[in-house]
Formats: C-alpha cells, structure tokens, sequence
C-alpha cells in the first residue's frame, strides 16, 4: 500500500489555486446592450469562485458605473450627442480579499458632485425620486473608489470586498 | 427596436397577477418593462400583484422604472411585489425602497 505524504496531499492544488486568480478583461461600447452581454460574462467568469452575495454586489456596482458611462460620457451639444459612445475599457481582478476593478473611457469628464457623498434622493411619496440611486449604490457597495482624469480619458477605480468582510466590518 | 418584453396578467377576480419571465430588468429594458406595466394595470383597473422569481438581475433603471409604475398607479389602486430574488431585494433595501414598496416575503419554493 502506498500513502501519499502530507505535503503532496496538501499542497500543489491550494497553491495553484491562490496563485491564480481569475481576471476579466473586456473592452466595450458604453452601450446597454454592449453592457449586459459584458455584465453576463463577468457573472459567468466569476461564479465558480465566488459566493452569490459577493458577485451580486459587484454585478450591480459594474452596471451601475458602466450604464453610467453609456448615459453621460456622451459629447453632447444642444441634445445630440456629437460623437460616438464612448469606449470603455474593463478590468476585474479577484483577489484574497474580493474584487479590484478599473474602468476607464473616452468620455467627458466625471462631474465631481458624483464623488461626493451623498443620500438618497427623496422618499417623499408625491416626489419619489426614480433616478439618483446609481451613484448612492456605487459609493455603498465600493471600497477605496477613486477617480482621476488622465488626458482623454475617465479612470475609475475601486474594490468590491467579499460578503465575509462585508459582515464583519 | 421591437424588443419584446414577457410579461403576462392574469387575474384572481380582486388582483391582477403579472409575471415577468424577463430574467433581468436594467438599463436594456426598464423604460418598455414601464410601459407595458403600466399598460396592464390600466387596463385592468384592479390591485396589482408583481411576481419577480424569474427577475435574477435589476439596476437602478429597472428601480427606477419600478417606482414609476409605483407612482402612476391608479388612485386607490396598490401595487405589491413578491418572489423577489437576492439580487433583486438587494437593490431594494440599499435604496430603501423596500419602505415604499409592499413587499411579500418570499416563498419557500417547491415548485421552481
């Protein structure tokens, strides 16, 4: 009879496993349906490591600032948009701790009250507020967001952190 | 773009059941899902019952289209949400929406 020894019982498949992370990388049109597809395959990539809470909250991050983008970062004059939607570039990377993402695009710039904190928009039931809640759900779900313009493009950056530290913190 | 939006009535003779069989409710289709739940409810002039098992994903656009269709309904007529998903009752209780709405808590399901 043989017995495989601690170390190689152990050992090669944890490492492999927390050597390689998955990532998702996807450069997009900022346009809903564009969004959507790219939203399904981040829900595909991730699944396997990941708990449903976790991946839920960083869904809904993603469509947040991602429909964000395809709403406003359109050069507009008097109206109509005057260029293409812009593109955006996306990257996942799942770490110990949860999710590292970075977004960037070739839109207009960020207006800075969208960094700020805030509260929700009205709860008056006669002036129910049905936008406002996008930019409230990125700055609740995000750790560590933070914005910067580089020439041409937005830069946004954040972690969405795993359910165990969400419960704990 | 003649996106079709599923969602079908039925009615128990006080309410008016309205399923959804689309699994997400974003930024793709919030303003038709409005549209067509609004057109529903008006047509058949009763309390409304929204069954959202099917619903795995909604954004602030389907939140937002939700609240409209709130707003809008019918004077003395309410509107009640049931079989919300994790996804779904997350964006509700961040928003506190889960305040505005009324919400049926979710059955445990025997038959999917």
């Amino acid at each position: 009879m043989m017995y495989p020894i601690d170390r190689q019982k152990a050992d090669p498949g944890k490492l492999a496993a927390c050597e390689t992370w998955p990532i998702f990388h996807r450069v997009l049109t900022a346009s809903p349906l564009a969004i959507r597809e790219t939203l399904c395959d981040i829900r595909n990539r991730f699944t396997k490591s990941t708990d449903p809470d976790t991946l839920g909250r960083l869904e809904l991050v993603l469509a947040e600032v991602l429909n964000n983008v395809a709403e406003h970062a359109v050069p507009r004059h008097g109206g109509l948009a005057v260029k293409d939607s812009p593109t955006i570039h996306l990257s996942i990377v799942r770490t110990e701790r949860g999710f590292v993402c970075a977004v960037t695009d070739d839109g207009i710039s960020l207006p800075d009250k969208c960094l700020q904190p805030r509260n929700l928009p009205g709860f008056e039931d006669s002036e129910l507020s049905e936008s406002g809640f996008g930019w409230f759900l990125i700055q609740d779900l995000t750790q560590t967001l933070c914005y910067y313009r580089e020439e041409q493009r937005n830069c946004l950056a954040f972690s969405v952190p795993l359910a165990r530290a969400v419960r704990s913190s | 773009m003649g996106l079709s939006m599923n969602l079908t009535a039925a009615n128990d003779g006080k309410t008016t059941i309205i399923i959804t069989r689309e699994t997400r409710i974003d930024a793709v289709n919030a303003t038709q899902f409005k549209d067509v739940m609004r057109e529903i409810i008006n047509d058949h002039g009763k309390p409304a019952l929204l069954d959202l098992r099917y619903v795995d994903f909604m954004d602030s656009s389907g939140l937002g289209a939700l609240v409209a269709v709130h707003k809008a309904m019918p004077p003395g007529l309410s509107l009640t949400l049931a079989n919300m998903t994790p996804n779904v009752e997350r964006v509700f209780k961040l928003t506190r929406m889960d305040s505005v709405f009324q919400v049926l808590p979710t059955q445990q399901q025997e038959n999917g």
